[in-house]
């Protein structure tokens, strides 16, 4: 190859500078929001909504995180909704089968590992593309959740676990304080840790990556378990929550992780993405929900207005990236 | 009337109305004056002023960076020229868009085929204007007219295969043929036998000539001087972005040529000093693996030994066996005498291997990550404390490279698809300094570097030596190999074929070997 690279070097902007600006926007963007609902709605701002709005946000932020970690190695992970859904039926299954809480908690997130663990043995051992491998997991987990309940729910009456989704601490629902005991670890792995930057080199250029000494396969593994285990973690919370197990719950919520982590500037090319996009974006996604409620406008224009944003603010990002350029 | 005439006088019914300016065999057909074309700062084309005549075959040398990209976007209208003119036919033209260069005759064959590889060889001929009825396409008709065209040409081609199944060198002749169809006036070849065989390459040339013989116009841009004296009637040498002369093919020699190619003698850019040979520090007997075929060498500490050999001779493949990538199939490695089972890129890098591999952009970078991350990206293991790597550290040891190498940076932050080939290729080797090693592997170090950063690269070499390291190198450039390497392999079909020792055999004994004739 021949072709004269040109030394652009002294225009591209550093790169973090840019992430950190761009975090700044999506926080401003959600702070305009929540203004801008306060100011047109008496019932925004006040605690009960805010403790709900915090509690719908939590579950699809949780799980755009794991996803993140999938789409930074240019994979994706399609299966997570249907995850959520299994696991509320595998701890309401191993409750009323008598199995103590705690180990009944410890199982259902090793079913999460096990199932991560699967898509990336069919990604890394049988050659099969992520898409396919977890859009055939979405669809055979909710099978095997219907058949283990034989179509029905399962009801949870360990008071304890119920209770948990409902509680407060500190003033803050303690779904929310869920995101941050994920969030934290996951920063610190995603952004501290080495295993964070051989996600980004596995998305960038895998073989590069792996003639530089990267473990590929093992960074593969890593991502896609993070991902299931938190979309496990997010089937106990909404197990909790609802006080039921249901193969059919969760559904489209794949759809949810995945937009939230695209608004927050991860890129399904791979090799971009944060901790704190995901999260504002889950946020975002959470506060049009909640504040089309409390305007009265018909959900059907909820969804309507959710796809104009993602394109919206992925446009904008693009132009960002080409700028800098 | 020759089949090929015919389906180019069909083409020039339908939408590609080649303006067919007759201009007289040996006139001007394409002059550019002063042409010029800048990034930013960067000069990669300065003021240029070079004449076609109609129905030569015109050469085009110079050494990677020399601007002969730069010309040919500009011919093809893939970007456009910052100042200066283009005459066509004795007319100022744009040529500011592919299509307005098509539609006036010119076209280029690139050394990497950019032609659909899913679809079939008549398909792909046809591209972007097939034969239509009623708005269906008639893809009989299309493959029968193709397959007289490629039978006319001599080549052996099945018209109806997919394209992707056919070997490079035969995806160059189908894009030479559509190339041929379009009603060309002006026929642009960008090293194109980089990928062929030479039974291929022979292909190519009578193609080439006839083409000619139809007055047809031919820039054949290549850095192989035997095919320029072979095929060419004149020649024109780049520099640095600067047209430093034309002559008559007649008129010069290859020595010439060089010496406008490379304006130093070969002294001054191979900085070679010899080291008192150390300890032996690797040695395979009879290794194979995919690519290679039972290969013995060793490597001392304080010698260069120089792999050399045409693209695909398996001197990448035998890098990648022994670095552990491809895991080979029989043979032993010795280390340092004692025998060693390479099962994994780790294994090797903990042995004291390095490997800078053939394609930065395939293999080296992780392109759109910073420039730190990728010199710390082999080291990250060792920046780690507990949990978390050292910040402090980590930004360090990429600075630290960044200077010693001089790298042209404002920042490690910068993304390193932003550098220049010479660049990268230095990111590369920071990226093995910083871990350190025993052994370095440079595979192609020099392809797409500038002169200047290639004395650079060589004297690190010496560094390296000088440090109590061995040193592969493997290019396909001979001048490199040969004026650097103690010791000189010729690999050929996978097999290590001749051994030399440093300046032992001559430049054509060993490019016979290479060839195998």
């Amino acid at each position: 190859m021949s072709a004269e690279t040109v030394e652009s070097g002294a225009s591209a902007a550093p790169r973090k500078g840019v992430s950190i600006l761009f975090g700044l926007t999506l926080l401003g963007l959600l702070l305009f929001l929540w203004l801008l609902l306060g100011l047109a709605t008496n019932s925004f701002w006040t605690p009960n909504n805010i403790s709900n709005l915090l509690r719908q946000g939590a579950m699809t932020a949780i799980l755009a995180v794991g996803q993140t970690f999938v789409i930074i190695t240019a994979g994706i992970d399609l299966s997570v909704g249907a995850v959520v859904g299994f696991t509320s039926v595998i701890v309401a299954w191993l409750l009323a089968a008598g199995v103590p809480l705690w180990a009944a908690i410890i199982l259902t997130l090793a079913f999460g590992v096990l199932i991560g663990a699967f898509h990336a043995f069919g990604i890394v051992r049988m050659g099969l593309p992520p898409f396919i491998i977890t859009l055939a997991t979405l669809t055979s987990l909710r099978g095997i959740g219907l058949l283990i309940t034989n179509g029905s729910t399962i009801s949870i009456t360990n008071e304890a676990f119920t209770n948990f989704s409902r509680a407060d601490f500190l003033g803050v629902p303690s779904l929310f304080w869920m995101v941050i005991v994920v969030a934290i670890p996951a920063y610190v792995f995603l952004h501290l840790s080495r295993f964070g930057r051989y996600l980004f080199a596995v998305g960038s250029n895998s073989e590069a990556a792996r003639l530089s000494g990267v473990n590929v396969h093992r960074t593969i593994y890593l991502a896609y378990i993070l991902s299931s285990t938190c979309a496990a973690f997010v089937g106990l919370l909404l197990a909790s929550r609802i006080g039921i197990g249901n193969a059919t719950q969760a559904e489209g919520w794949e759809l949810q992780a995945i937009a939230s982590s695209v608004i927050g500037g991860t890129s399904l090319f791979g090799a971009v993405g944060s901790v704190h996009g995901p999260l504002l974006g889950a946020f975002i996604l959470a506060t049009i929900n909640n504040g089309a409620n409390l305007l009265n406008v018909n959900s059907f224009w909820q969804r309507i207005i959710t796809g104009a944003l993602i394109i919206v603010i992925v446009y904008f990002d693009q132009l960002r990236r080409r700028s800098a350029r | 009337m020759t089949e090929l005439q015919e389906a180019r006088d069909t083409r020039t019914q339908g939408l590609q109305v080649a303006t067919r300016h007759p201009v007289p065999k040996g006139e001007p057909i394409l002059e550019l004056r002063a042409l010029q074309k800048k990034y930013g700062a960067v000069e990669a084309l300065k003021p240029a002023s070079l004449t076609f005549l109609s129905g030569e075959i015109h050469a085009i040398v110079g050494e990677n960076g020399a601007g002969k990209s730069t010309l040919i976007k500009l011919l093809t209208g893939v970007i456009k020229r910052t100042s200066g003119e283009i005459f066509w036919c004795g007319k100022p033209v744009q040529l500011g868009t592919p299509h307005e260069a098509i539609e006036r005759g010119i076209n280029a064959v690139h050394q990497e085929v950019v032609l659909c590889a899913q679809l079939s060889v008549a398909a792909n001929m046809f591209l972007g204007d097939e034969i239509n009825r009623n708005g269906l396409m008639r893809k009989r008709a299309m493959t029968d007219a193709a397959q007289r065209v490629l039978d006319d040409l001599g080549f052996n081609l099945p018209a109806g295969a997919v394209l992707g199944s056919l070997t490079i060198g035969q995806q160059q002749l189908v894009a030479t043929a559509r190339a041929a169809m379009r009603g060309t006036q002006f026929l642009i070849f960008d090293e194109p036998t980089a990928y062929l065989t030479r039974q291929e390459s022979a292909q190519l040339f009578r193609l080439i000539q006839r083409l000619q013989a139809e007055g047809v116009t031919i820039v054949y841009i290549s850095h192989r001087m035997e095919e320029v004296f072979e095929i060419a009637d004149r020649v024109s040498v780049l520099r640095d972005g600067t047209h430093v002369g034309t002559r008559k093919i007649g008129e010069t020699n290859e020595a010439e040529l060089i010496a406008l190619m490379i304006n130093r003698t070969i002294e001054q850019i191979y900085h070679k000093e010899h080291f008192p040979p150390g300890e032996v520090i690797v040695e395979t007997r009879n290794l194979s693996g995919p690519g290679f075929q039972d290969v013995s060498l060793t490597v001392r500490a304080g010698e260069i030994v120089g792999l050399y050999g045409l693209i695909g001779a398996g001197r990448s493949e035998f890098a990648l066996g022994l670095y552990g990538r491809h895991r080979p199939s029989a043979g032993e490695v010795y280390w340092k005498g004692r025998k060693v089972e390479i099962a994994s890129e780790r294994v090797a890098m903990n042995l004291g291997i390095a490997l800078a591999p053939e394609s930065r952009r395939d293999q080296g970078l992780c392109l759109n990550l910073p420039i730190g991350l990728n010199i710390n990206l082999p080291v990250f293991n060792r920046l780690t404390r507990g949990l978390t790597i050292n910040g402090q550290q980590e930004r360090e040891n990429a600075d630290r490279q960044i200077r010693d190498l001089k790298i042209k940076t404002p920042s490690r932050r910068v993304l390193t698809s932003a550098m220049s080939g010479g660049n990268q290729q230095k990111i590369v080797i920071g990226k093995w300094l910083s871990h350190g090693a025993k052994l370095f592997i440079f595979d192609e170090p020099t392809v797409g570097v500038d002169v200047g950063t290639k004395a650079e690269i060589y004297r690190l070499f010496a560094r390296l030596l000088e440090n109590g390291a061995g040193i592969i190198l493997i290019s396909s450039y001979l001048p490199e190999v040969y004026e650097l390497a103690d010791r000189l392999h010729v690999f050929r079909r996978g097999r290590l074929v001749a051994s030399h020792d440093y300046r032992a055999a001559s430049h054509e004994e060993v490019l016979t070997q290479a060839i195998g004739v």
